[in-house]
């Protein structure tokens, strides 16, 4: 079932914006649910987040920070007019909708678009929320959007330094990220910590959190492959019990989660993400040469 | 008429060497050719049909030495034979080319084989199969379909079908031939249910799949890929816009061991691990962008279908394999076939071993399983099969991939439908397939848990008879 692409640019330096008609997944979405998109015949099924959409005109809008082959594949190959061969959902659950008081919701990087539709709604029912937004410079995003929806919107940028990998930029994410943390947990009151971001960011944040015990609930993003509930690639450990994150989930109270888990889990696949993507390059390298 | 004299065995199909065929993932059965298959159909007995053992072992009884027949009567019309015999078959399966496959024909129309008194029993499955596939590469059965196209008379009334397996797919054939206007709602993003995700090419080659599929669409049936009932759109919903429902939901959750480590990296649900190498066609990876870690040692968990064709994929990545079991040989459920194949594949078998425990290293990564000894007692369970208990002695086997194959259960999104009434995690029916809610009909998987294509097909079949009496009724209260 294609879906066409109505529109596309690059928010960043490796984030890519694209505009979907995909009526199916507007009608229905909540914030904190996701979809699936499967890009190209030979592609795989990658779990990406509508950020707005609208149900009459049927669009969603999806963000996409440019990590590997898929990702890349996509900001290379898809221009606006094209079609997205499948988008299933929406999927997971709904993002509870209570009145909780004082919210901070972090975005890790790209995770921040994530945050948005979840934040925003929190806000509009009646909860103060403040975002923040912890990210290298080049990639500071959805500044006015957040600005124009939630109480306050906090944006911790850093500028990269020359010969940082990727090492380097996510140990500095992660030290200004609980550095930023402790300093508005030591300074205010809050009712609840939310989280988008890689699982070893949310851990650290975790563990800051929980000196003070407030409440906090994290996004998780295991390897999902159906993401309808027949696999359990994505399964969590969350209070000594296994749930799949993309039925159950994606979001779990954070006290309860295995992080280490988690973390072992997510990243069990990157010497073969890294050899598709190496592949990729290849075939893009072979194609540049015909020319 | 002299009697002839009775052909005791087979006629053998070809199949591809072991050697050869776990280089890859084509086929291994080859099939017969149209003169083999006669000399096999030559050798039924023609049985009553009010006797026939054959047939009454069908699940979805098929008037077996009827479509042998025709094989025989036109030996000198390859075309007319099959085009006859699939007529035959088709009144009451519609995917022959997937049956004639993957039905345990040991335990259903093979099994009391009146030809297996005197020597062996007739090859049902592997005449099926021929029939369809002949059928499929010369258009035999679209020319069929487009002979009963025109003669179908259009009722006015919606179905939705959720799940396109093959319960939802055989229902949605039966209802649009009736004059329904039929849409499947998938999740996945393509159709077929575990022909398409579960069962590997070289027992079930997709093409037999999409073909089937390709036909439905023919018969005017519409499919939504990409649709999550329960997610996109609620039965509620669904039951406003459509007449009737059927749920054909299949059995998709998989049933995890309760045993520490679980989790580790390298412990796949056979689920996820066939696919990612059938849907996702993982064995092509990096052609294809889905990855899959089959390590050196391989320990399958199970000895159902499902391990087999998994122990059978993990074999074809280069891997050791080993199926771990904990009952004894005696209750090896995998189609005979299989079971045979996967020895020849040079698969390992160890019976009376229960894990217990998943061992990892420091990255999270499984390397060992520790298993329990069991034993068998002399009592047996409810299902008839021995008891087993623990012996307390423990065995540590090496493995650097895992693929659990213990079952699964029905999938979950749909049965929280309320009102929807459930046992066990299985959609309750009475005797039409009806469920707890007016209008809503299920089969498959999704009512008995794990079972068969066959039993999943003419649930399809039998609950599209049920729509269409509903449905009429319905039709004759508006128009009074
Ligand atoms: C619920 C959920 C929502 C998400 N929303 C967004 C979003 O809005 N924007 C965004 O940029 N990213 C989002 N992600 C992450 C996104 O799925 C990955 O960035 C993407 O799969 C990377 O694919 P790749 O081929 O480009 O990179 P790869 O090289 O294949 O992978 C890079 C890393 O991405 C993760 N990843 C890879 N494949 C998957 C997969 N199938 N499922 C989950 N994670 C995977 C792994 O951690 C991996 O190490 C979300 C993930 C989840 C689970
Ligand atoms: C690996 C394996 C090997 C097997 N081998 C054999 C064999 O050799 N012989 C045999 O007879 N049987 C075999 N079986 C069993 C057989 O495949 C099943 O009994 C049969 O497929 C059940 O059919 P079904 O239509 O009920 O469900 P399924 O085939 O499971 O189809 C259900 C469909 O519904 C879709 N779905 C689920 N939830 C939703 C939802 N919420 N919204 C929309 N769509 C949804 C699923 O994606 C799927 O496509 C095997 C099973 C497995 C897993
Ligand atoms: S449908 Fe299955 S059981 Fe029935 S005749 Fe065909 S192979 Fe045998
Ligand atoms: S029981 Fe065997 S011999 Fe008799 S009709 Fe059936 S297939 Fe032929
Ligand atoms: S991704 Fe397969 S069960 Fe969640």
């Amino acid at each position: 079932m294609p879906y066409k692409i109505i529109d596309k640019k690059e928010l960043a330096m490796n984030e890519v914006w694209y505009k979907i008609h995909a009526p199916h997944v507007a009608k229905k979405v909540q914030p904190g649910q996701f979809v699936v998109v499967r890009a190209f015949p030979n592609g795989e099924r990658i779990p990406l987040t509508p950020v707005t959409w609208n149900r009459e005109e049927g669009w969603i809008t999806l963000v996409t920070f440019i990590r590997g082959k898929t990702t890349m594949r996509m900001a290379n190959e898809l221009k606006p007019g094209d079609e997205i061969l499948n988008i299933a959902g929406p999927l997971g659950k709904p993002a509870p909708m209570k009145k909780f008081g004082k919210i901070l919701a972090i975005g890790l990087i790209t995770g921040i678009v994530e945050v948005f539709p979840i934040a925003r709604a929190w806000q509009e029912i009646g909860n103060e929320v403040t975002t923040l937004h912890v990210s290298p410079n080049p990639m500071v995003i959805l500044k006015e959007e957040f600005e124009q929806s939630v109480s306050r919107h906090i944006v911790e940028g850093f500028d990269l330094q020359p010969g940082w990998g990727m090492k380097e930029i996510a140990q500095e994410l992660v030290k200004r990220a609980v550095a930023k943390v402790n300093e508005l947990l030591d300074s205010e009151h809050w009712d609840l910590v939310f989280i988008v971001g890689p699982a070893g960011g949310q851990k650290a944040i975790f563990n800051v959190v929980k000196e003070y015990g407030i409440p906090m609930e994290a996004d998780l993003h295991p390897i999902m492959v159906d993401a309808t509930g027949m696999c359990g690639a994505c399964r969590v450990t969350v209070g000594g019990e296994v749930k799949f994150a993309c039925i159950d989930g994606p979001s779990f109270d954070a006290y309860k989660v295995n992080w280490d888990e988690l973390i072992h889990r997510t990243g069990f696949y990157a010497p073969l993400e890294r050899l598709a993507l190496e592949h990729y390059l290849k075939q893009l390298q072979a194609q540049g040469g015909e020319q | 008429m002299p009697r002839r004299k009775l052909i005791k065995e087979r006629v053998p199909t070809p199949e591809r060497p072991p050697e050869e065929r776990i280089k890859d993932f084509k086929e291994v059965n080859l099939g017969y050719t149209f003169e083999l298959a006669v000399k096999e159909a030559e050798r039924c007995l023609q049985c009553p049909y009010e006797y026939a053992p054959c047939i009454k072992g069908c699940p979805v009884h098929i008037d077996i030495p009827g479509f042998i027949s025709k094989l025989v009567e036109y030996r000198d019309d390859p075309d007319k034979a099959v085009k006859e015999a699939l007529n035959v078959i088709w009144a009451c399966n519609s995917l022959p080319a997937t049956t004639g496959r993957v039905c345990p024909q040991e335990d259903q129309c093979e099994m009391n084989c009146v030809m297996g008194k005197v020597g062996d029993k007739i090859n049902i499955g592997k005449l099926e199969r021929f029939v369809a596939d002949y059928a499929r590469e010369k258009g035999i059965d679209e020319e069929l379909l487009f002979e009963i196209i025109p003669k179908i008379e259009k009722k006015g009334q919606k179905v939705a079908i959720i799940g396109a397996g093959p319960a939802g797919l055989t229902a949605a054939g039966e209802l649009a031939k009736l004059g329904y206007d039929v849409t499947i709602f998938e999740a996945l993003h393509e159709a077929g249910g575990v022909l398409m995700y579960g069962i590997p090419e070289f027992r079930l080659p997709k093409e037999v799949v999409n073909k089937e599929i390709e036909k439905l669409r023919k018969l005017g049936v519409k499919i939504l890929t990409d649709h999550v009932v329960g997610r996109t759109v609620t039965i509620e919903e669904l039951l406003e816009e459509y007449d009737a429902v059927f749920i054909g939901s299949g059995a998709g959750t998989p049933k995890l061991v309760n045993a520490p480590g679980v989790n580790l990296n390298g412990i796949y649900t056979a689920n996820e691990f066939l696919t990612r190498v059938n849907l996702m066609k993982a064995y092509l990876f990096p052609e294809y962008d889905t990855p899959v870690y089959v390590g050196k040692k391989v320990i399958v968990i199970g000895a159902g279908n499902t391990a087999m064709d998994a122990a059978r994929s993990a074999r074809r990545f280069g891997a050791e394999v080993t199926i771990a079991y904990r009952r004894g040989e005696e209750d090896v459920s995998a189609r005979e076939e299989e079971v045979e194949h996967a020895r020849e594949e040079g698969i390992k078998f160890e019976f009376f071993l229960n894990p217990v425990e998943f061992i990892g290293d420091e990255n999270g990564k499984v390397n060992a399983v520790k298993f329990e000894k069991m034993k068998p007692l002399e009592e047996t369970d409810a299902r008839g099969k021995r008891k087993i208990v623990g012996t307390g002695e423990y065995i540590t086997l090496e493995a650097d991939t895992v693929i659990i194959a213990i079952g699964k259960h029905p999938n979950r999104l749909i049965i929280n439908t309320p009102g929807l009434k459930v046992e066990r995690g299985k959609i309750v029916v009475d005797e039409n397939l009806m469920t707890s809610i007016p209008g809503v009909f299920a089969g498959g998987d999704a009512i008995r848990g794990e079972a068969t294509v066959i039993l999943a097909m003419g649930d399809g079949r039998k609950a599209a008879k049920a729509i269409h009496e509903y449905l009429t009724k319905k039709r004759e209260w508006q128009n009074a």
